[in-house]
């Protein structure tokens, strides 16, 4: 069964990782159809689509919810598909319970038995995967992980439309504080050092630097470093509402192994964790623990590394 | 007054999983935990209530089955919100809802609130800790026809308004809404509190109702899903250094990395 899908994004940068999903859903007979929003470089990402409804207003969720249930309907469409992230999980959440559809958040994979699709998610932080049989008639939403699925380019000549009709929202935007950015692309490192909630005070997180400049590494964090003590930018957060990363080493110092934090690290090449605390749940998942006071092993392990370069 | 639902959900317990030799998480036998974030919007709940008054009510499905098997251990996480405070539990029981979808979750959720009337605010974590869909907060606002806010991790209230502060990963959005409205919060919110001996003792006065199928109002035309869940085979060697000795764990440690390839000295 082929028909119409919706593409789906609040910000259409990222609108083609959603793409080879859609694409293959779509068994490459369907419309692809976008919903999103606009800005200067936009015409180069539309190129994959049919047809392109965009605003260039800064829409609520709420508001993006109703036009995406009124195009979902007009183009009768079967799936709607949205790179996954806050916003976007939400709003197709809110299009699914009006429509009575299952949906499926963050799909990792997704393969073909019969008449099913069959799709995988991350479930129980990260160390466990949960197969979703869906049957190939039923109408869903999916949002799919940025930067999992390979790039493809359809290069079409989008018919573009401009939403001229925009619905109220029901609540109100009072401000953004953005955070500031480190500007290290931690998920491009080869090695990183997470530090978490066993620093005691922001100057203490010197120690991991001091090791991360040692081995060529860098610093990320663990979620409260970052948003709850903003010892560190948001963009050197790591777990699954923030960055994955996938370095060849990770160190995990003073890191408890929360599930949020965990399914970001998950597929490491190597972990180590450094925990006083024998029983933290991180080191069910590192290859090598170090049951020890942080303030004391960092610094030997670093007067170690530096005396071997010698 | 502010009346408060708390949407709460009894969560597989992530530390005493019972895992087949397949990989297979065996459901059934996996005792249940109230899920991590569910407690900061319970608290939320109660903080609010001790500045503001009005009632807190907490609901639950039961998704892990079967019926016979868990109805205690669900009781008891029931009882538990009781002991911190709430004033009424209320729990969705029934083998229908077994490894159920979100879909069917908050049809449930949304039937017995339609049964209990209107509240003021909706609260609930930001995501479950074993499912993670997070998609309960938007589905009971989009079928309750009210808005929602998501990931907040600080509600402010002055006089008439409401502030709630959205941690997202760029930053703070803050967001002026008035009630009746759908929150999830994140666990930066507050510190849960545990419940004193009094209050356990006296949560077993306290109205816990339950509900099957057959009470609730559900219509739907998408089929139930089949779903299974196995764990992830990814081995780690899980070689663990212990004792005082630090200088000799570092060097065995570094020579470890480097004969694995992930370090270059």
């Amino acid at each position: 069964m082929t028909s119409n899908i919706i593409v789906f994004s609040e910000d259409s940068k990222i609108i083609n990782d959603a793409l080879h999903v859609a694409y293959s859903l779509s068994e490459k007979t369907g419309n692809l159809i976008a919903l999103t929003n606009s800005d200067e470089n936009a015409e180069e990402y539309f190129r994959n689509f049919d047809e392109v409804y965009v605003t260039k207003k800064d829409l609520m969720p709420d508001q993006w919810a109703s036009l995406l249930r009124k195009v979902f309907l007009e183009k009768n469409a079967n799936y709607v598909i949205a790179p996954h992230t806050v916003n976007n999980n939400d709003i197709l959440s809110f299009l699914s319970a009006k429509e009575g559809m299952h949906m499926v958040s963050n799909a990792l994979s997704f393969q073909e038995k019969g008449d099913y699709y069959v799709f995988s998610r991350q479930v129980i932080g990260g160390r466990g995967i949960s197969y979703i049989e869906i049957s190939k008639n039923e109408k869903i939403a999916l949002t799919v992980p940025l930067k999992v699925y390979p790039k493809i380019n359809l290069n079409k000549s989008p018919l573009v439309k401009e939403i001229t009709e925009i619905p109220n929202s029901k609540i109100n935007f009072a401000g953004f504080e953005e955070r500031k950015r480190s500007g290290v692309n931690i998920e491009n490192a080869d090695i990183v050092i997470g530090v978490g909630r066993g620093f005691k005070n922001k100057e203490d997180l010197k120690l991991a630097q001091e090791l991360a400049d040692a081995i060529n590494g860098v610093v990320g964090c663990s979620r409260p470093i970052a948003a709850d003590y903003g010892w560190l930018p948001n963009d050197l957060w790591i777990g699954i509402s923030s960055k994955i990363i996938k370095p060849k080493l990770y160190i995990a110092v003073g890191i408890s192994g929360a599930p949020q934090h965990v399914s970001g690290i998950m597929d490491s090449k190597v972990i180590v964790a450094i925990n006083k605390d024998k029983n933290a749940s991180i080191f069910k998942y590192a290859d090598y623990g170090v049951v020890a006071d942080l303030y004391q092993f960092l610094p030997t392990l670093t007067k170690k590394i530096k005396e071997m370069k010698k | 007054m502010v009346n408060i639902a708390v949407l709460a959900k009894i969560s597989l317990n992530l530390n005493l999983l019972k895992i087949e030799s397949n990989g297979k998480i065996n459901t059934a036998e996996s005792p249940l935990a109230i899920s991590e974030y569910d407690k900061n919007a319970l608290e939320e709940a109660l903080r609010i209530r001790e500045k503001f008054g009005g009632k807190v009510i907490c609901i639950s499905v039961l998704t892990w089955g079967p019926v016979n098997k868990k109805l205690q251990d669900a009781e008891r996480i029931m009882r538990e919100t009781l002991a911190l405070g709430v004033d009424e539990a209320h729990l969705v029981v029934d083998d229908y809802f077994d490894s159920c979808s979100p879909l069917e979750t908050s049809l449930a959720i949304a039937s017995v609130l339609r049964k209990l009337g209107n509240f003021d605010l909706y609260l609930c974590g930001e995501s479950s800790m074993d499912v993670s869909s997070a998609q309960i907060p938007a589905r009971i606002a989009s079928i309750l026809d009210i808005p929602f806010i998501t990931y907040v991790a600080k509600i402010r209230i002055e006089e008439n308004k409401i502030f709630f502060h959205r941690e997202l990963p760029n930053g703070v959005q803050i967001i002026e809404a008035q009630p009746p409205l759908v929150v999830s919060v994140t666990g930066e919110i507050n510190q849960p509190r545990l419940p004193t001996l009094k209050q356990i003792l006296q949560s077993k006065n306290k109205p816990l109702i339950k509900y099957t199928l057959k009470d609730l109002q559900i219509e739907t035309k998408a089929g139930k899903l089949n779903q299974w869940m196995e764990v992830r085979p990814v081995i780690r060697k899980n070689i663990i250094y212990e004792g005082s000795k630090l200088e000799e764990i570092a060097q065995d440690l570094i020579n470890n990395l480097i004969q694995e390839g992930v370090l270059k000295i």
